[in-house]
């Protein structure tokens, strides 16, 4: 499978899902998209197709086609959505015309002020709401992308071939966000939130831990002796999902 | 029961974090130890089958140095003899003559062998084994078990892991365990290609129940390497000397052409070897292996008397009944509690897990609770029983470990 298209589906499944915390967590956030009822649809040609639907004041990120979406978005190829996601390129639009003000205006606001949660300094993450965001965006983006490259990339197949059934929690201490990552015959799953029956936990004693373990800062085995990350039941499967996580920066590092 | 901190341990961790990568690296790793703030780091003394950490809590010890130590700790013994080499010569220009002392006596030991070939670790000589059996056949790939574990050279690692490459697996094939026909497929599908079968006596994977070899599986492999000149390589780095004191190969009544040992070989002291059959024996002399240790006099006399005394007092028979024995008590102490604990592989060198909760975080909660208390147990690898261990040590376990389940009783309730 090649780069682009791993870096594309991780740019849609992974990072885009990030919009619908943000819009959730992110008070000025849910301020400007609160009333609106707009879709997106995003098509790469020969490639991979996702939405994204605002309602209600909540934002849904989803795989596939929306049956009437109110834009769509096109691109030639994975390498061109890349180069749009890395704010070096243009998607040409083929439906909702009418609404090209609303995708360079508040729109880009929004994908503006994810950006700049996702790309964090040491001066920014002093501010506490800042590295709670951060952090909670890091985590997601990291149980989106671990099915992504558990089932497209080369290593990543290999590593999530060995994961037994079960249920891996990863959870920030005390009262964090987790995220659970449901693992059947080898396909795995990310849901928000606990599991009642965990086949292998991942906890991160605070954020601070959980910033720096999710951002590659912290040695996961340093970690874990000295306490800050406590690991327990099947930790092969944390291992391996391990494996597959040092595999995220190579496309979106 | 009074309960262990760790506290010292943690500080010298957290100092040695600073200039060690991960503090600890390698099967010393704290990290599948669970949770690994209930284990001691660092060791502070040790005599018989006891060790001291630096905060001063005393331990029986189960691991055994993950399985080094056979005889005890500060072994009279080889203590003696290793010093006694010490003094006269060590490391020196030419090979030392207790050399050939060790090898006159290994080759009498080992009914399959015929020479001795002497390195440091346990990947030395798999790894070597590896390349005899590439030079003997012209062929390039080497059959392993899926799971099975002959130490940390690239090729021996899951393809993915850190520092690997895709190629360096290039020429493994992995089989499952007990699987002769999966054996058969391989040598068909790699028709004059297969140089090698590794693997250990019985398969000894972590964090998963220890496998014996089927009835007839290891006749079924020899054959089957016979028939297709494939060299027959049994690890028994972890094994040997803890089933039969003539290599496990003797337990399980087969011949191979190459046997590895290391951990038990000396009782702590640093030296591992490649044994082999007489048809190895020219073309092993030219495939060229060394090391800058190898020649160090003062493990290969510690081996020796380790060797001397293990098969003066039977050491195997003698750890595979003190196991029995340690086994037996904790399954019935376990019982008790309404847990199954369930035991697999040899006695003196056991897999255990509590099958109530097949999360293992239950029989993780129960081996940390153990360990707090003086008996060190692990939860993700077999342990090690050695003829220091006495009854003693076992009756303290033993108490040790109800007490230990008291208390995970009291946390899980009847959840399991």
């Amino acid at each position: 499978m090649g780069h682009e298209l791993i870096k594309a589906r991780l740019n849609l499944c992974a990072v885009l899902k990030n919009l619908e915390d943000l819009v959730q967590y992110d008070p000025e956030m849910a301020a400007l998209s609160k009333q609106w009822n707009i879709s997106i649809q995003f098509s790469i040609l020969l490639g991979p197709k996702a939405f994204i639907e605002f309602q209600n004041g909540k934002c849904r990120v989803g795989q596939g086609k929306l049956p009437k979406p109110t834009i769509i978005l096109f691109f030639f190829s994975p390498a061109h959505l890349n180069r749009m996601m890395d704010g070096r390129g243009f998607p040409i639009p083929l439906k909702g015309f009418t609404k090209i003000p609303f995708l360079n205006g508040d729109f880009q606001k929004l994908t503006k002020k994810l950006e700049y949660y996702l790309k964090p300094t040491d001066e920014l993450l002093k501010d506490t709401t800042y590295c709670e965001l951060n952090t909670r965006f890091t985590l997601n983006t990291a149980a989106h992308a671990i099915p992504e490259i558990g089932s497209l990339d080369r290593v990543g197949i290999h590593a999530v071939s060995h994961i037994q059934n079960g249920d891996i929690l990863m959870k920030i201490l005390p009262d964090g966000p987790a995220v659970t990552l449901r693992v059947r015959n080898g396909n795995i799953t990310p849901v928000s939130g606990e599991t009642e029956r965990p086949m292998a936990c991942l906890y991160m004693k605070n954020m601070q831990v959980a910033n720096a373990f999710l951002n590659a800062k912290l040695d996961a085995f340093t970690a874990i002796a000295s306490g800050d990350v406590m690991i327990k039941g099947q930790t092969p499967m944390l291992d391996s999902m391990g494996l597959v996580l040092d595999r995220i920066p190579l496309y979106l590092g | 029961m009074k309960t262990y901190q760790f506290t010292k341990s943690q500080e010298l961790f957290k100092r040695a974090a600073k200039v060690i990568p991960c503090g600890i690296y390698g099967h010393f790793s704290p990290a599948p130890l669970v949770p690994a703030t209930s284990y001691p780091f660092y060791t502070a003394r040790s005599a018989g089958a006891r060790f001291w950490d630096v905060d001063g809590n005393e331990f029986i010890d189960y691991m055994c140095a993950y399985g080094p130590m056979i005889l005890g700790y500060n072994h009279p013994l080889v203590d003696q003899a290793a010093a006694k080499q010490i003094q006269s010569s060590n490391c020196t220009t030419g090979a030392p003559s207790v050399m050939v002392e060790l090898a006159e006596f290994m080759v009498d030991l080992i009914p399959a062998a015929d020479w001795v070939f002497f390195a440091k670790n346990g990947a030395d000589v798999t790894n070597y084994s590896t390349m005899i059996a590439r030079d003997a056949t012209g062929r390039k790939k080497i059959v392993m078990i899926k799971g099975g574990y002959h130490g940390a050279s690239s090729w021996m690692q899951a393809p993915g892991h850190h520092g690997t490459i895709e190629e360096d697996a290039e020429n493994i094939i992995r089989i499952p365990w007990n699987d002769v026909p999966a054996f058969e497929k391989a040598i068909e599908n790699n028709p004059n290609d297969i140089a090698g079968f590794i693997a250990t006596p019985y398969h000894v994977p972590v964090f998963a129940d220890n496998e014996m070899p089927d009835e007839g599986y290891w006749k079924k492999i020899e054959a089957l390497c016979r028939k297709h000149g494939i060299v027959l390589i049994v690890d028994d780095i972890r094994h040997g000397f803890r089933m039969d004191i003539g290599g496990s190969c003797e337990y399980f009544g087969f011949t191979p052409d190459l046997i590895c040992f290391c951990k038990a070989l000396a009782n702590g002291y640093p030296i591992s070897a490649l044994m082999g059959s007489q048809a190895l024996k020219d073309v092993t002399a030219r495939v060229f292996y060394t090391g800058s240790y190898w020649f160090q006099a003062e493990p290969m006399a510690a081996a020796l008397e380790t060797l001397k005394e293990l098969k003066r007092i039977d050491g195997p028979k003698k750890i595979l009944a003190t196991g029995k024995k340690l086994l037996d008590g904790l399954v019935k102490v376990a019982k008790t509690y309404g847990y199954d604990l369930k035991v697999t592989g040899a006695p003196s060198m056991p897999y255990l897990r509590i099958t109530n909760d097949e999360s293992l975080m239950l029989h993780q909660d129960w081996c940390a609770e153990c360990t707090g208390r003086g008996a060190y147990f692990t939860s993700h690898h077999n342990w090690f029983v050695s003829t220091a261990h006495t009854d003693e040590d076992i009756q303290q376990t033993l108490e040790i470990a109800d007490d230990a389940f008291q208390i995970i009783k009291q946390q899980y309730g009847d959840r399991f």
